[in-house]
């Protein structure tokens, strides 16, 4: 049940990210779902499937990008694995606070892809990190506190540190 | 409220980060390999994604459609996008028609012509834009089954769109002119002078590597040079609206402004074969009694 999930979950991200979203946009500018969605699992369920799920989103939603492949696997990789340790280690998760770690989480892996950009001088990579990587950073916080609200008002998840 | 836990056992925790460890490790060891691994492995699985994606995108358009129709003012509307396909239309037959009369004259005077074939397109649709925020790309509907390889030149009556990136087998990902990774050999098409095509921050163009001495002004079309890449030579890229000349500097270089509206586009043409390219697949379908493609 779970398996089936995680598979409409990626598959369903995929279309929600490149045809429905750029809809949604604002200043040409639309939240990382991938993401967000890497982060909300590995919360919710752990590092291992948060590392899992983030993982197959990164490689799958790269098959309809632009970009490269290993800067994919390691953000959403690395967001689900973080975001299972933290949820391990923090005594309560709030809105607040995921929004926080994910605006600092995407402004990460916005700055190493912009650096990552070979043919780019400052400027224009100080142009990068002013016109995308700082809004989207900022709307992935926001997407993420929203919806880690949504889901934890539906659920009424509590559960409880055992080690 | 919700409070974290830790109900997953302690080796959950061990497998995840060794999992990590070691894509991590192979990735920086063989990026190559693992990039050409993951993207054979994504064939398959870009069918499976491409059911949900063309459907939502068929809906997408339909409610677009619908919109644009019955909410928006449906005669004028029509008549605009009629008249506007018409214009681009008429836009590629004279950048066509311009690039044949420099060729001509040039031509005449060597009288060495050769038979050139027409490119073979394909036509597709865009169903949706780049998943991240940081590349100008297009996804079409058309993938590997339909012929479609990386490389190829996407273009629309108008003229030069982008780049096929890549493709699995239902879908492609064109990397769009006016994105700072792409590059095309362009040609000012009445100078004759060359100089590469590249995407800017700002969702422009610019053309650089143009010799000192050329004698380039605003308004200048600039042309595909053919040369490189998929494109055949003298398709529209865009307009010059802006020369940058530095003293002691080696080339200049010059802003352009795209003639296709990249943004907007609905319909493309992948371009399969060039000119060249057509011609010696048509001797030899015609060498082997079979009807070229």
């Amino acid at each position: 049940m779970k398996f089936l999930f995680y598979l409409l979950l990626v598959l369903l991200l995929v279309p929600l990210q490149t045809t429905l979203l750029p809809h949604l946009s604002m200043w040409n500018i639309k939240p990382d779902l991938g993401l967000v969605a890497a982060a909300l699992v590995g919360l919710f369920a752990g590092e291992l499937e948060g590392l899992l799920v983030g993982l197959s989103i990164g490689w799958i939603l790269n098959l309809f990008s632009a970009g490269e492949l290993w800067l994919s696997l390691l953000t959403n990789g690395g967001v689900g694995i973080l975001a299972g340790f933290l949820g391990r280690q923090l005594s309560q998760v709030t809105s607040l606070s995921m929004g926080a770690g994910l605006l600092l989480v995407s402004l990460a892996s916005g700055l190493l892809a912009a650096m990552s950009f070979q043919n780019l001088d400052m400027t224009q990579i100080w142009w990068m990190i002013q016109s995308i990587v700082l809004p989207q950073a900022c709307f992935d916080g926001a997407v993420g506190a929203g919806l880690f609200w949504v889901l934890s008002q539906w659920f009424h998840v509590t559960r409880l540190r055992t080690d | 409220m919700w409070m974290a836990h830790s109900s997953s056992p302690y080796g959950a925790k061990r497998i995840a980060l060794i999992c990590f460890a070691l894509l991590l490790v192979a990735l920086f060891l063989f990026p190559g390999q693992i990039q050409g691994l993951l993207q054979y492995l994504g064939g398959p699985v870009g069918y499976a994604v491409g059911i949900p994606l063309e459907t939502i995108a068929s809906i997408d358009a339909g409610i677009a459609n619908r919109w644009e129709q019955y909410v928006a003012l449906q005669g004028v509307r029509e008549e605009n996008q009629q008249l506007r396909k018409e214009m681009e239309w008429l836009r590629g037959q004279h950048s066509q028609l311009r690039e044949s009369a420099a060729a001509i004259e040039r031509l005449t005077a060597l009288l060495q012509f050769k038979e050139q074939a027409l490119p073979t397109m394909i036509a597709a649709q865009v169903i949706g834009r780049d998943a991240t925020n940081r590349y100008r790309s297009i996804i079409l509907n058309k993938g590997e089954s339909d012929g479609i390889k990386p490389d190829m030149g996407v273009v629309t009556p108008a003229g030069v769109v982008g780049r096929v990136v890549k493709t699995t087998g239902v879908s492609s990902v064109v990397l769009l002119i006016t994105d700072p990774n792409n590059a095309i050999a362009g040609l000012i098409q009445r100078t004759r002078d060359e100089g590469i095509v590249e995407g800017t921050q700002q969702g422009l163009a610019r053309m650089k590597y143009i010799p000192l001495l050329s004698t380039l002004r605003d308004g200048d079309r600039i042309v595909t040079s053919g040369l490189v890449g998929g494109f055949p030579r003298g398709l529209m890229i865009g307009t010059i609206t802006n020369i940058d000349k530095q003293e002691g500097a080696l080339f200049q270089s010059a802003e352009l402004m795209p003639e296709v509206d990249v943004a907007r586009v609905e319909e493309v043409l992948v371009i399969q074969t060039s000119y060249g390219q057509s011609t010696k697949v048509a001797e030899e379908a015609d060498s082997k009694g079979k009807p070229a493609p």
